[in-house]
């Protein structure tokens, strides 16, 4: 199979979904009826993937809100703190780790068994790294920053081991905070190993935003089988230093710039995945955005992603790929 | 006698809904729906509130709390000439966001970013404020200018900071402070900001001038900064807490701000364990006219977390003095 299309993990909330959780969070409705909603948007994602024909599918994560919090708020040891700024008048909540971090059950597998129920296709399960969770939450427990992330990683490899034995082929570690620390690159590498360690699922980590050319040296040496890369908002600056140092595991080359409202034409996005067939063998590359499509309207998540796959089946029957 | 400072951002809302007016505000400004007119009214009662909250946790010296910036990079970059503000770039090691100013040409001073806040701050503060200003070797070093040689473009920005600082004497502030987070990145460049210093310092007039290094320590380059033409050195003592052996084995002629209090983290810190190691320092650091502040800006924190770090400067200081 060449050029396997797939995604990064969220996409945007439908309106009436939106609007259900502003009411939930106000003890406007009861958990019941936000359920049902979120299931009614997962449902349609789904479909959505499916009809497009994306290969492997992510469930969208409309259950979650912030990406550290939603596991912040399902481990023990763990609280979540009071508003602080991102920017603008932007504002989000960040885990606090008040005392020994432990799972009091599986986090996100009965979503993904759930979700998997809805396809054949193999749904992706969906993690955020142990690096990225120790560098976005405050820090009351325990003495260092690795052991903090170690703790992570502890009951993250728990969570991994559940949802491959409910039947997860592919696993992603999401570890967008991965570059923000040069000096700690050996960190993410020993965390994350000990979160893949003993794992037969496919393991994949998404990394996005930063300075990649000091990072580039620790691709190959991250112990994942995939890693997942936003290229297409740094203009493929990154591709020459893959000529200097071959990548010897998979890639998932984002071809789809997800900070911006305009819809890329097939002819960019073909453009895109050309240039990274010189670099990558057509087995070993994956087609997908540069990150989660959270940010974007449902209209523009759905186009850009329809012009991604377009893209690439043009692609695939130009060179006669299958 | 020992004080106390704050280092200059403060978080602009709380978690009570009376405290989240600003962010009401903003979001109605942006619909359209708020006049620009009414948005600076609300602005201006949060300054107002913020420094009240500073005074009533024991800080002699606060600011304005930083209320007004959108980021500490475009907020000077929006007032020059030859920059324009562009995209969304992650500040430092925090997870949060500035816009970034990308250099076109000549970098000049074309109004005051801060002078006229500082005027409007300083008449609600009800006792001395402290100005603070982005360095000219961290504005030219966070911002996007490709091809320009790097001394030449700090330089610029030091002429435009410069001025900006005589616009704030102008105003009546006699208490400017001079943030550098980046030299803790990059200590090699410490000559490029000790030439920046020297053009600041010369438009300082009667006014207190303090240098602030924080996000990491400046072991290295201790001696450089001690030697600067300012009359106080801020340091971040707990990102950068390496330079607390410089400081035990060089010591410092000018008094300091002594970051202590971990001002990225919500983990209650030991104002008994701080002070008996300031204390350490007695005969290496004029420590009687020096500061206690957190180690940088306080709002990566969240509200009550701030109020609280506020007290622990308090604290600390009072132990510290008790100590000396
Ligand atoms: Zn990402």
């Amino acid at each position: 199979m060449s050029l396997l299309t797939t995604s990064v993990g969220s996409f945007p909330k439908p309106g009436y979904l939106t609007k259900a959780r502003a009411q939930h969070s106000r003890d406007e409705i009861p958990d019941e009826a936000l359920r049902a909603l979120e299931e009614q948007a997962t449902k349609e994602w789904i479909a959505f993937q499916e009809d497009l024909g994306i290969d492997i599918l992510v469930d969208g994560e409309q259950y979650r809100g912030d990406m550290a919090t939603y596991f912040a708020e399902n481990l023990e040891g763990c609280e979540v703190s009071g508003l602080v700024r991102s920017y603008g008048n932007r504002y989000y909540k960040k885990p606090v780790v008040t005392g020994e971090l432990r799972r009091e059950g599986p986090i996100t597998v009965d979503w993904w068994r759930w979700a998997q129920g809805l396809t054949t296709r193999p749904l992706k399960g969906m993690l955020t790294g142990p690096y990225t969770m120790m560098d976005w939450s405050f820090n009351e427990h325990y003495a260092s920053r690795e052991d903090l992330a170690l703790a992570f990683a502890k009951v993250l490899h728990q969570e991994a081991k559940d949802l491959e034995a409910a039947g997860a082929r592919v696993i992603q570690i999401d570890e967008p905070a991965l570059s923000t620390r040069t000096d700690e690159l050996d960190l993410v590498v020993k965390a994350l190993g000990a979160v893949t360690r003993g794992l037969s699922a496919k393991t994949i980590t998404h990394t996005c935003y930063g300075d990649y050319d000091r990072v580039f040296p620790y691709f190959n040496k991250l112990p994942v089988d995939q890693i997942d890369l936003e290229m297409s908002n740094s203009g493929l600056d990154l591709l020459d230093r893959f000529r200097r140092d071959p990548l010897k595991k998979e890639i998932a080359f984002g071809v789809i710039d997800v900070h911006t409202h305009v819809v890329e034409t097939e002819p960019q996005v073909r453009e895109r995945i050309e240039r990274a067939l010189e670099f990558f063998a057509p087995d070993k590359l994956y087609v997908d955005p540069d990150c989660g499509l959270k940010t974007r309207t449902v209209e523009e998540a759905k186009e850009k992603l329809r012009v991604m796959v377009n893209a690439t089946r043009a692609v695939r029957e130009a060179r006669g790929l299958r | 006698m020992v004080s106390t400072t704050v280092v200059g951002s403060y978080p602009r809302i709380g978690d009570a809904p009376e405290e989240q007016a600003l962010r009401r505000a903003i979001a109605k400004f942006d619909e359209g729906v708020l006049t620009e007119k009414e948005l600076r009214k609300i602005e201006r009662s949060v300054v107002r509130e913020v420094i009240q909250e500073q005074r009533a946790a024991g800080i002699a010296l606060p600011t304005d709390g930083q209320v007004t910036w959108y980021d500490s990079q475009s907020h000077f970059a929006r007032h020059l000439s030859g920059v324009e503000v562009d995209g969304l770039v992650r500040y430092f090691d925090t997870n949060t966001y500035y816009r970034q100013p990308v250099v076109g040409g000549p970098v000049r001073w074309r109004e005051p970013s801060v002078a006229d806040e500082w005027r409007y701050a300083s008449s609600v503060a009800e006792g001395p404020l402290k100005a603070v200003v982005t360095g000219p070797y961290t504005l030219a070093s966070l911002a996007k200018a490709d091809g320009r040689p790097k001394p030449e473009l700090v330089g610029e920005f030091a002429d435009a900071i410069a001025k900006e600082v005589r616009a704030l004497r102008g105003a009546g502030a006699n208490r400017i402070q001079v943030d550098e987070p980046a030299i803790t990145r990059n200590p090699q460049d410490v000559a490029l900001l000790s030439q920046s210093l020297e053009t600041i310092a010369s438009e300082k007039g009667k006014a207190w001038l303090c240098l602030f290094t924080f996000f990491g320590d400046v072991a290295g380059i201790l001696d450089d900064l001690t030697a600067l033409p300012v009359d106080n050195l801020g340091l971040d003592l707990v990102q950068g807490d390496r330079t607390w052996k410089a400081l035990a084995g060089q010591g410092s002629r000018v008094p300091l701000t002594l970051g202590v209090i971990d001002a990225r983290n919500t983990r209650r810190d030991d104002p008994g364990r701080i002070a008996k190691a300031a204390v350490a320092l007695k005969g290496k650091v004029p420590l009687g006219e020096s500061y206690v502040s957190p180690s940088n800006g306080l709002e990566f924190l969240p509200r009550g977390k701030a109020r609280e770090k506020l007290r622990l400067v308090a604290d600390t200081a009072k132990l510290l003095e008790a100590g000396l």
